[in-house]
């Protein structure tokens, strides 16, 4: 995808991470992860996870714990 | 003894003169010799009815209060003086009634007389000539003879009025029954009407005795239901005459769903007249559903399918094989070339469940993939993911009638009036009997101005704020003790009630600390937490204004906190109730359009869920949710997503961001649309495949309150095909076999595998009327009211619902905060309501703006106005007007080169990517010209409707098109 489309993928999960709370980051970032492995296309995935290997700067902290925590969902199955 | 218990059977094919009561206590008495029992308060009138008796009538008609005018409906009764109206008097146990004996007949003879002296003897040509109710009692009572003339003074020469393009009032006719008046008042609850004057004199007069078009009527068409005579009657009755079948059907446009009996001539559509037995309307409806039909047979539609290669082509009319094949060869080389995932396609909120279902199941099982969305993506997303995650279903909980049982009613960032206007009179009839009325809106609805019988509150937050409202609301209620608590603690999941009541007692979410941010003053939020949480019953009714924000998820769930913690749940009058758009949003949601639930909100990821499924349509399913529409059209402008199939959507003009979402189509290698207008994102297609209307289909619509109701075919499609029939056909040409006969058997499919669908089926509907799901074998005739007992995941969740504002926010740049709505008259994005004579009502979308900002930029009534945002910039028309707080202007979006649009962002939602379409931030100044961006879409459109008009056949039928735009 172009860099609009994951600038627009970046700014999604950054606004997930904004309104999704939890007691702990960790936990707040496991709600998001959660959300994106229920919501998000199979391709929107993919490029989020590609994003953060390539060093993800523009992602808020919460995000980055949730993309990470993304690829252990998926890595599980 | 006859006994009157079955209301359907009888009640809706005739006229029993009065109102049912529905007291349980039963009353007995004798009407000519016949033993009745009917429930206390019910007039001997419509107990004479029920027993099978008619009695002659002019001004009783069960849908209005008796008035005992007309004195026709005398009767004797044993014990009584004189002779009184059977209307207007209650049974009383053991009377004895005699409706017909020679005195009667005399006395109902001269008072006919004195009517037919004042009236035009020309019944051969008269319009409603074998539809009468004066013709009908002149005969039932037998009157021979007029013995006073036309040479004493009369009305026979006062002039018609025809400034109603759908009805005209013929004055000459009127024999002051007052129908037409309390019919306005009663039903309808906008006070047009009344009688001026007294004696000879009075006469029936709109507003201040004005033209109907300048009056404040709504053309709702209540009065012309009601009206005995010809004096109010449909044009097209005129034109036509008197219908001479009918069928029961649903309306097509908007979320109330009102039942109809089209009443027909041949095939010919006479007129729309609202079915008393239709559970959502009871026999009333909105100027759209009765009179905006026309369009079903205008010139403009589509009548056969067309084809091109490049959308700077012209169309190629072709059989509808050939457009199939055409279709499945593009699709089929698209996914060679660019995979599977690389197409997807768009149901309908305005097509059948049927043909909805059948769209979603022809991308997830001939598609193979789960790119399947719907435009209720634009509206109603958050309803689902917010209800879904605290009640447990996707679904308002109520039935439209449960408002009657309300003592507060909240309405927030919704116009019933206008949008919902058959449930917005309902609610007026509420507040007439004294509920309360909260109305949480940037802007005051005309919901306000009803007449009332008690308090109305108007909370005029600011734009974006919703959040920082709900949290302040239900802050009131927990720091002052408001609770409900025995209802969260057997209702509700433990810790996160705890979590979110922690939450929400801090002193940020006080409505003195909010104040600032909402704009509300916090005396007032007090007042209207207390009025809602103290009330009984309080009931909270909301629409596009709660759902099209940033944070519409959140304020959904917020909702759902405050009804769970003041225990307004679970029974009749209380309730979360999302006011749906189109007609079918309800159904589209619940057929499985959304990328990531197949039908009944099952998600694709469970293993269990989609093993049903595939046994039955014998093919693997995706585990992996879809693209929604604005993650396809982000990929269309990336280039991975190719192709595009469109059923009765327009979402060139529906979506926000306009000039983005042309990228995307332009970016397509082919769009196939099914629509019956050439619209706006058909222009951009290279397939053109007419749809049916409702008329010209059978199916079924789904209405807000989960209500299931029947659509029946009245008339052939125009171009020989319903939309599911289309649907199939393309199925088939892709390899993927599909063989309904009938729309029947694809409900019986869905129920099959829809755990809430499971008792529906068309013999239980023809049975029944209507069913509200969940229908099964715990409901076996539908649930009227939901979580009664239990929610659907067991215990009600509580969300915390962290209040965070928009980026959008005003600037320097961009000073004044723009917001969205809907008018009465129109419907979505107009392409059916433009096409008929509702346009008279509105011609333009206008921008409406307060005084004080109009004055500062010089601005007068009537100019043209640039109105630009950080994504673009249109020219619409000016009307100040305060019924926004400064600061704030708001539009329309009925018409496409007005370019509402083109403004609006893509921001949205954060759950759901619903867009934010009620908060733009903008700037406005005068202007000489249209914008850049109308000149080219004037331009675009004159060529595409070229392109249209000079479609001829097909030159090059058998040669294999070549790939390209
Ligand atoms: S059409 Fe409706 S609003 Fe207009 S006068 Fe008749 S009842 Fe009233
Ligand atoms: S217009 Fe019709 S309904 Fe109204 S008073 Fe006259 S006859 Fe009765
Ligand atoms: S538009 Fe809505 S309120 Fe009006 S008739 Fe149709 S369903 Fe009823
Ligand atoms: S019908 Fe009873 S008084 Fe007119």
């Amino acid at each position: 995808m172009s860099g609009q489309g994951l600038e627009q993928l970046v700014k999604m999960v950054n606004q997930i991470s904004a309104n999704m709370h939890g007691a702990t980051d960790q936990q707040a970032a496991d709600k998001v992860a959660t959300h994106l492995q229920k919501f998000w296309a199979r391709s929107m995935k993919e490029q989020i996870l590609a994003y953060a290997d390539d060093g993800g700067e523009d992602l808020t902290p919460i995000s980055r714990q949730a993309v990470e925590r993304l690829r252990e969902v998926r890595a599980a199955g | 003894m006859l006994n009157y218990y079955d209301p359907r059977k009888d009640a809706f094919s005739r006229d029993l003169g009065t109102p049912a009561r529905l007291s349980e206590k039963q009353i007995a008495l004798t009407i000519d010799g016949l033993e009745i029992t009917v429930p206390e308060g019910t007039s001997v009138m419509r107990a004479a009815a029920l027993a099978g008796i008619t009695i002659p009538k002019l001004c009783a008609t069960d849908n209005l209060e008796a008035f005992g005018s007309c004195r026709l409906c005398a009767v004797e009764i044993e014990g009584r003086r004189g002779y009184p109206a059977s209307c207007t008097t209650p049974v009383a146990e053991g009377m004895d009634v005699t409706t017909q004996n020679g005195k009667l007949a005399k006395l109902r003879r001269n008072i006919m007389e004195l009517y037919i002296s004042d009236h035009p003897l020309d019944c051969l040509t008269c319009p409603a000539n074998g539809d009468c109710e004066l013709q009908d009692m002149a005969g039932a009572v037998g009157l021979r003879e007029v013995r006073y003339g036309f040479e004493g003074a009369n009305h026979l020469d006062a002039e018609t009025d025809d400034s109603n393009p759908y009805f005209s009032f013929d004055p000459s006719k009127c024999i002051v029954c007052s129908r037409c008046v309390r019919a306005c008042e009663e039903v309808q609850g906008t006070f047009a009407l009344t009688i001026d004057g007294r004696g000879f004199d009075s006469k029936v007069a709109a507003g201040q005795d004005e033209d109907f078009m300048d009056s404040e009527c709504v053309s709702c068409g209540a009065c012309v239901q009601a009206c005995p005579t010809s004096t109010l009657m449909e044009k097209s009755v005129i034109d036509q005459g008197v219908p001479e079948h009918s069928v029961v059907t649903t309306c097509a446009y908007c979320g109330v769903g009102c039942s109809f009996k089209a009443e027909m001539k041949g095939d010919q559509l006479v007129r729309m007249v609202p079915y008393k037995g239709g559970d959502a309307n009871h026999g009333h409806s909105c100027v759209k559903g009765r009179f905006a039909f026309g369009y079903a047979t205008h010139k403009d539609r589509i009548k056969t399918p067309m084809i091109r290669d490049s959308i700077n082509e012209p169309w190629r009319e072709v059989s509808w094989e050939e457009a199939i094949q055409f279709s499945a060869r593009r699709l089929k080389e698209i996914q060679a070339r660019h995979g599977r995932e690389s197409i997807g396609g768009i149901t309908s909120s305005r097509c059948t469940n049927e043909e909805t279902y059948l769209v979603q199941k022809l991308i997830r099982a001939g598609f193979g993939n789960n790119n399947t969305d719907t435009c209720a993506r634009v509206c109603h997303s958050p309803t689902g993911f917010g209800l879904k995650t605290t009640l447990g279903e996707s679904a308002g909980t109520q039935t439209f009638d449960s408002v009657m049982k309300a003592d507060t009613i909240l309405v927030i960032g919704a116009n019933p009036t206008d949008a919902h206007p058959v449930f917005g009179s309902q609610i007026r009839r509420r507040l007439r009997q004294g509920a309360t009325l909260i109305v949480a809106d940037p802007r005051r609805i005309d919901l306000l101005k009803t007449p009332h019988g008690g308090r109305g509150l108007h909370l005029a937050l600011k734009p974006g704020t919703n959040v920082a409202l709900i949290n302040a609301l239900a802050h009131v209620v927990v720091s002052e003790g408001l609770e409900d608590k025995a209802f969260i603690e057997s209702r509700c999941d433990t810790a996160p009630y705890q979590a979110w009541r922690d939450f929400i007692l801090e002193e940020r979410n006080s409505p003195e600390a909010l104040e600032a941010e909402t704009g509300v003053p916090a005396a007032q939020v007090r007042e209207a937490a207390r009025a809602y949480a103290t009330a009984g019953n309080g009931a909270i009714y909301y629409g596009l204004g709660v759902t099209e924000h940033s944070q519409g998820s959140t304020m959904v769930m917020g909702i759902a906190n405050l009804a769970m913690a003041t225990g307004n749940i679970g029974r009749e009058g209380v309730g979360v109730n999302p006011l749906r758009g189109q007609n079918n949003v309800q159904g589209s949601c619940d057929m499985g359009s959304f990328p990531h639930e197949l039908p009944g909100y099952q998600h694709v990821a469970d293993p269990a869920v989609r093993e049903r499924f595939e046994a039955v349509w014998k093919v693997k399913i995706d585990d992996e949710p879809g693209l929604r529409i604005p993650n396809m059209f982000d990929s269309a402008i990336a280039g991975t997503f190719k192709a595009l199939y469109v059923q009765g959507e327009d979402i060139a003009q529906s979506d926000p961001n306009t000039q983005h979402v042309q990228d995307a189509l332009t970016s397509l290698d082919c769009l196939i649309v099914q629509d019956i207008f050439l619209n706006e994102t058909a222009k951009y297609a290279h397939v053109l495949l007419p749809g049916s209307t409702f008329l010209e289909k059978d199916g079924t619509f789904t209405n807000a309150e989960r209500r299931i109701n029947r659509v029946r075919k009245v008339m052939p499609p125009v171009a020989g095909k319903e939309d599911w029939e289309v649907t199939q056909d393309l199925a088939n040409a892709l390899g993927y076999p599909m063989n309904y006969s009938h729309p029947s058997e694809i409900m019986d499919e869905i129920a099959l595998l829809t755990p809430t669908f499971t008792g529906v089926s068309y013999a239980k509907l023809e049975e029944l009327g209507s069913i509200q799901w969940p229908c099964n074998e715990a409901h076996p005739d539908g649930t009227p009211t939901m979580h009664e007992a239990d929610f659907p995941i067991g215990k009600g969740q509580f969300a915390v619902t962290e209040y965070v504002a928009t980026e959008e926010r005003t600037t320097r740049r961009f000073p004044l905060l723009l917001t969205t709505g809907r008018i009465l008259s129109q419907y979505n994005v107009g392409a059916q309501t433009r096409r008929t004579a509702n346009s008279q009502w509105h011609e333009e979308d206008m921008l409406e703006i307060h005084p004080s900002d109009a004055e500062v930029r010089g601005i007068q009534d009537g100019d043209w106005l640039g109105v630009s945002s950080r994504v673009g910039h249109t020219v619409l028309r000016c009307r100040i007007s305060d019924r926004m707080l400064p600061g704030v202007v708001y539009t329309t979006f009925h018409h496409p080169g007005s370019g509402a649009n083109v403004i609006t962002t893509d921001s949205s939602d954060w759950a759901t990517n619903c867009p934010e379409y009620k908060v733009t931030a903008v700037q406005v100044e005068k202007v000489s010209q249209p914008s850049q961006w109308q000149q080219n879409f004037q331009d675009f459109d004159r060529r595409q409707k070229d392109y249209l008009e000079n479609a001829g056949p097909d030159a090059t039928a058998d040669e294999p098109a070549p790939m390209g735009k």
